[in-house]
């Protein structure tokens, strides 16, 4: 099972294998991000850069959120509503007794928590992923209604200072937390997740914990959606106990668009990132083309189904001879 | 004890014990339950969802999932008053216009899901990603009041006291029941969702049902705006949004398994009655915003257990 002891040039091969479906993927985001860069040149600057990764930093993470369920093979409709609450307490407890260290504990423990009580539930007792999220996202929407019922709370200016700031600490965070991915995965219960995902019966045979793999991987998936909450907090300065309902949504497309198929096992993290990169792109550009707000719907609709369809169809076309 | 046992094995029959034991309990507890009015109330509230949902659970049967039926009973609430031409003095020819519209949004997903691949619940995501932003360019976005006298007959009307929007119900749920239970159609639906590869191989054609069914949600999707219409009289952005999580909801309460294959809309229809009973009991209680959503999650959660379990395969 160990990694060390594979060969390097089957290593190689294997990665070319997982990146193949994705040269498309990065040739996009490149361009998109060229056309970015001729339209608003102050996106080289370091100043620029942090704003537009700010921007690009919550998606990310649900996005990583969502892609862990359903490399699981399952899916998640309650990365919003975990967002909101990731927020909610950020905003509650850092202005109280507990400081920002108190409140950032208090994030990742209710992230933490909650995912792994959804992923026991999914695990355990058998139900699915999609339904058990359903019923969870209204009880995660009511606990942050209950602790916040309308928009407010207090975040401290210098935290928001040096997470929103003028530097890019979010892409540095996004780069410590692609290399805690890849140790992740080096360990069972992250090698796990592509085992039980793509054949959870023969995982299990060959003595994957296929239960508490799926636990894992939801407790992760919530305290990365939390996060997200916490990071959204700070940069608006406060707690909003609706903010993250559009997350829901983007996550899954960022995740379809990276290449994580939906019945479980298949997908990268590293198209992950490229596909909320791309989404985040994609609205700024809009957004600098002078389209008005609800156009961007309109074309992420159509880029979703643009995303899967088109390597659907060229893989057809190839086998046909 | 075995009728019990049964019971329990019987998903679609359990859900309606649970609505009956939940209508007498409460009507034996809170005033005003168990009246006539209050019940007819609950009963018209049902019967849009569970319109919704026979879309829902025929495609979930197949495997599939809706996720555009929001966007479809928005689309359709906004446009209806908007083509209903003013010189058709009973409305009909607007609500067949709408109800084609609603018709063809669903045949689209089914075209995207049968012959471009893209899982179902990507495309009508996508589709309701799309409707959401073509609905605010095409209608502006502000709310439109309808005017058409069929649609507002539907929504309003009580022919033998019984609302009508109860009776376009009922003859739906025949519809499907008939569809699904006596029917070839409904065989090859219910074949499709257990094992694809095996149905395709013995002949059937994957593509055609897709678009059969896809198209038949977004009628039905269609045929709730038009009900959810002439109950509000007015239709404006974000009208449908409820229903989608509400649909898929009681098409599990009705004990069909979300992974296709298994299920009858016999058991969607109380799973309908169950979800606006258990809404209309929070209600009841004086509770915040918070701790109701909390308690409906709770609830849905609680009922899954008892009937929406998958078998362990």
């Amino acid at each position: 099972m160990s990694a060390t002891t594979v060969p390097a040039n089957l290593y190689a091969a294997v990665q070319k294998r997982r990146n193949r479906g994705l040269t498309g993927l990065y040739l996009v985001v490149a361009a998109f991000l060229v056309v970015y860069a001729i339209l608003f040149p102050g996106l080289l600057s370091v100043g620029g850069f942090s704003k537009f990764t700010q921007n690009w930093f919550p998606l990310a993470l649900v996005t990583m959120a969502q892609a862990l369920m359903m490399l699981n093979g399952g899916i998640s409709l309650a990365i919003g509503p975990m967002v909101s609450l990731g927020a909610v307490i950020a905003a509650v407890t850092m202005g109280g007794p507990l400081g920002v260290l108190g409140g950032l504990i208090a994030v990742s423990v209710a992230g933490l928590f909650i995912g792994a009580v959804t992923g026991g539930i999914v695990a355990y007792l058998r139900l699915p992923a999609i339904i058990v999220t359903l019923a969870g996202s209204f009880i995660i929407t009511g606990i942050a209604l209950i602790l916040l019922p309308r928009p407010g709370g207090y975040i401290p200016d210098w935290f928001s200072d040096l997470l929103a700031g003028h530097t890019p600490v979010a892409f540095g965070l996004l780069v410590l937390l692609l290399i805690g991915w890849k140790l992740y995965l080096a360990t069972p219960l992250g090698l796990g997740i592509y085992a039980a995902g793509n054949n959870p019966v023969g995982a299990f045979r060959s003595g994957v914990p296929v239960e508490r793999v799926k636990v894992f991987a939801f407790a992760l998936s919530g305290l990365l959606a939390a996060l997200a909450g916490l990071f959204v907090a700070a940069q608006t300065g406060s707690g909003d106990p609706v903010i993250g309902t559009p997350f829901t949504l983007n996550s899954i497309a960022g995740a379809v668009l990276g290449g994580v198929a939906f019945l479980g096992g298949k997908g990268t993290m590293r198209g992950v990132i490229c596909g909320s990169l791309l989404l985040s792109v994609m609205i700024n550009v809009m957004f600098f083309l002078g389209f008005p707000p609800v156009a961007q719907y309109v074309a992420q609709g159509l880029i979703i189904v643009g995303a899967v369809a088109i390597p659907q169809l060229t893989s057809q076309w190839r086998a046909k001879p | 004890m075995n009728a019990l046992k049964s019971a329990f094995r019987n998903p679609p029959l359990l859900t309606l014990i649970l609505v009956i034991l939940v209508w007498i309990v409460a009507s034996l507890t809170l005033r005003g339950f168990g009246a006539f009015g209050h019940l007819r109330y609950l009963l018209e509230l049902s019967a849009v969802i569970g319109i919704v949902a026979a879309g829902q659970t025929l495609v979930i049967l197949m495997g599939g999932i809706d996720l555009s039926v929001g966007a479809v009973i928005t689309v359709t609430a906004i446009l209806l008053p908007l083509i209903s031409p003013d010189i058709d003095p009973t409305g009909l020819v607007g609500i067949v216009l709408a109800l084609g519209i609603a018709s063809s949004i669903g045949f689209l997903n089914g075209v995207g899901a049968a012959y471009l691949r893209v899982p179902p619940i990507i495309m009508t995501l996508a589709m309701a990603t799309f409707l959401q932003g073509m609905l605010v360019i095409v209608a502006g976005g502000s709310a439109v009041s309808v005017t058409n006298a069929t649609v507002i007959w539907l929504g309003q009307a009580r022919p033998f006291g019984i609302p009508a929007g109860v009776l376009l119900w009922v003859a739906v749920s025949i519809v499907v029941l008939l569809i699904i239970h006596r029917m070839p159609a409904g065989a090859r639906f219910l074949a499709l969702g257990a094992n694809p590869l095996a149905t395709e191989l013995s002949g059937v054609s994957v593509k055609r049902n897709t678009l059969l069914l896809f198209t038949l949600s977004g009628f039905f999707a269609g045929l709730a705006g038009i009900l959810i219409l002439g109950m509000n009289r007015q239709g404006y952005v974000g009208i449908g949004d409820p229903y989608l999580l509400t649909s898929i909801a009681a098409v599990v309460l009705g004990g069909t398994s979300i992974l296709g294959g298994r299920g009858t809309y016999a058991g969607t229809i109380p799973g309908a009655i169950l979800l606006v009973t258990t809404t209309a009991l929070i209600t009841v209680v004086n509770a915040s915003p918070g701790w109701r959503s909390i308690m409906f999650g709770s609830l849905i959660l609680a009922l899954l257990l008892i009937s929406g379990r998958e078998a362990r395969r």
